[in-house]
């Protein structure tokens, strides 16, 4: 039996990657990095945060004679010092000038007689006013100061609880779907599209720019080898490499980063495989608007912006501004990222995904399409 | 057409445009089996864009032509074309090993053929002990020998070489010329576009293409006793100046 004319194409790029080692690094290198970089940069914990803390307060005498109960203590003993990192200071103002002059974020205020004022409060006594506890905050970064403010409040809580004052309506929350998820199991999905997409895209614009200018595309088309069979070849090698550089990065997932996967590997492997395909056909498409190498540099932000911002992968879709989001639905890795989430991390199979699995088909036949008709305009 | 199998290369008001620019102007072409073909002209005549449109690489934007007794553009007959482009086209980060067994496989010959077949074929290029060298690191005439070697892995029977013998040196080119009338004996048809007077003078028949019209032909003699001159170079000299005139 004899192999089909488009594995000839197939093998040559592969021996043209195996030749040039610092693309064949860019290929399985670049995956790596960018797991780790992502990964570990977008884990989504706040550590560390300097917080100073001013306690006025002088505590009260306990219930039992001769024992003196210090609220601060309390909910000092309860703030996760991995998130916090505590410092006492006796001056408010001084405290304060530190969060002015940015060496720390927040200054939390025990006021006077706070044990004294919750005690009464508590036994019901008339006249006890509300307990306030202050948080001098630098609010400029948001992130950090939400992790101040929900340390703080949870401390709070729990101090509560330990009192005996249980709050009257709580909420407990039963995981449908991935319990225990961290960032990281929301993120491999994502990063697989990500670096599929974006390597392979380039990839193709390069080495196809390379085959116009250098006159090897007129050479093949000289040959038995129709467009449709180019177009077949770069497909069928990149979804190769498509499909090796995902299970690098499952591989870092699992045994770096511990994630989760509840459904099934390779189902996540074949969407990664139809977006390389994709891909590629849109890396043929660009490659006719190029004139030499060296201008496929400017095509970069063009590939990667829109991808980055729209489809999902380092935020949910939700996050999206709400006239931007139909825009999500025109890049092809937006449904990659969606169904390998699906999958990876609900377990969903191919009769709760094909919606996606459809699009992304349906991009594969318009873009593969169009690959071939701009490898037959050139005839001029 | 005529009886179709009468000529390798038949065409018949050849014409192909871009936009008000007309660059091979109503083109007739006769070439028998078994004839090498010289088309020469200056640079822009045509030479190329002739070769590319017979070749199906560019669409004609008029007339009509034939090879081995089939009319193109047509798919089917592609893997009896050998086509060796003017520019080199050749992937510089594979080795010339790898560029020749490429084509071979695109051709879908088998292994064995193609080692046999590119043992041959170095030989003749004289680049065996190059064969696993990258193309990017050969030097500009020897890449168009593994460029030549690559155009004839599957042995067509019509052969199309642009430029062939651009930047080999004297040597090799009269081995080249030797080679082809090996070939010419095996029955195949070879157009050759060359700048090089003395290998014009090795054809069976040359062609002098002008701003896209063949201006004069015929067999090397009859050129020199029409123009009167010693020497195809003063006898194209001559017919240009006549063209001039006109
Ligand atoms: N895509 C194009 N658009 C416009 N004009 C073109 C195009 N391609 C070729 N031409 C023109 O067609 C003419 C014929 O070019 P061609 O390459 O066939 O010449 P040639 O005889 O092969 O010359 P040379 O000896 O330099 O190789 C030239 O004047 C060239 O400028
Ligand atoms: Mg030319």
């Amino acid at each position: 039996m004899k192999a089909p004319r488009f594995l000839a194409v197939t093998r040559r790029i592969f021996l043209d990657l195996k030749n040039d080692k610092r693309t064949l690094a860019l290929i399985f290198i670049a995956p790596i990095f960018a797991m780790f970089v992502f990964g570990l940069a977008f884990s989504g914990e706040v550590k560390d945060v300097r917080v100073e803390v001013v306690n006025l307060d002088k505590g009260a005498p306990g219930p039992v004679p001769g024992t003196t109960v210090s609220i601060p203590e309390k909910v000092l003993s309860n703030i996760d010092d991995e998130t916090l990192d505590l410092h006492d200071e006796a001056d408010l103002d001084a405290a304060i000038q530190r969060v002015k002059d940015g060496d720390a974020y927040a200054a939390i205020e025990f006021p006077e007689g706070l044990t004294a004022g919750v005690m009464a409060q508590m036994q019901g006594q008339p006249g006890a006013g509300q307990a306030e506890v202050k948080l001098y905050l630098d609010q400029s970064n948001v992130n950090v100061a939400n992790a101040v403010v929900q340390e703080l409040n949870q401390a709070l809580l729990e101090t509560s609880k330990e009192a005996g004052i249980e709050p009257p309506v709580t909420v407990d929350s039963i995981a449908i779907y991935g319990k225990g998820a961290k960032f990281i199991d929301f993120f491999v999905p994502g990063i697989m599209s990500f670096v599929v997409f974006m390597l392979t895209t380039l990839l193709t614009l390069m080495s196809f720019v390379g085959e116009r200018t250098s006159g090897t595309l007129v050479r093949m088309l000289a040959t038995p080898l129709r467009e449709r069979d180019i177009v077949m070849g770069y497909a069928v090698t990149f979804s190769i490499i498509g499909i090796v550089q995902s299970s690098i990065l499952l591989a870092i997932g699992i045994l770096v980063f511990d994630i989760i996967i509840v459904g099934n590997v390779l189902l996540a492997l074949l969407v990664i495989a139809l977006l390389a395909v994709v891909s590629q056909a849109l890396g043929i498409l660009l490659s006719s608007m190029a004139r030499r190498e060296s201008q496929v540099i400017q095509f970069f932000p063009f590939i990667i912006l829109p991808v980055f911002l729209l489809a999902g992968i380092f935020w949910p879709l939700e996050a999206i501004p709400s006239w931007l989001r139909p825009f999500s639905y025109l890049v092809p890795p937006t449904y990659s990222v969606q169904a390998c989430r699906a999958v990876m991390l609900k377990g969903w199979g191919i009769s709760q995904i094909w919606v996606d699995i459809v699009a992304l088909l349906a991009f594969a036949a318009v873009f593969l399409s169009l690959a071939t008709a701009s490898l037959k305009v050139r005839k001029g | 057409m005529g009886d179709g199998d009468r000529y390798s290369i038949e065409t018949r008001g050849l014409t192909k445009r871009y936009g008000k620019f007309t660059a091979v102007d109503g083109f007739d072409l006769r070439v028998e089996p078994g004839e090498v073909y010289g088309l020469l002209g200056p640079n822009g005549a045509g030479k190329t864009t002739t070769i590319k449109m017979l070749c199906g690489l560019l669409r004609m934007t008029n007339g009509e032509a034939r090879l081995l007794g089939e009319s193109v553009p047509d798919k089917k007959i592609s893997s009896r074309l050998g086509y060796m482009p003017q520019e080199t086209a050749l992937y510089e980060g594979l080795t010339a090993h790898q560029n020749i067994a490429f084509y071979g496989r695109v051709f879908g010959l088998t292994r064995t053929q193609i080692n046999d077949r590119e043992r041959q074929l170095l030989e003749f290029v004289d680049l065996t002990r190059w064969r696993d060298e990258l193309v990017q690191n050969l030097s500009g005439g020897m890449k168009h020998r593994v460029s030549l070697a690559c155009a004839l892995i599957h042995q067509p029977p019509l052969l199309f070489l642009d430029e062939p013998t651009v930047g080999v040196d004297p040597e090799l080119r009269a081995s080249f010329w030797e080679y082809f009338d090996e070939l010419k004996a095996g029955g195949v048809t070879i157009l050759i576009t060359t700048h090089y007077m003395d290998e014009a003078s090795h054809c069976d028949r040359v062609g002098f293409m002008r701003s896209g019209r063949l201006i004069a032909e015929g067999t090397p003699q009859e050129i020199l006793r029409e123009a009167g001159a010693s020497s195809l170079e003063d006898a194209f000299l001559a017919l240009s100046r006549e063209a001039d005139r006109r």
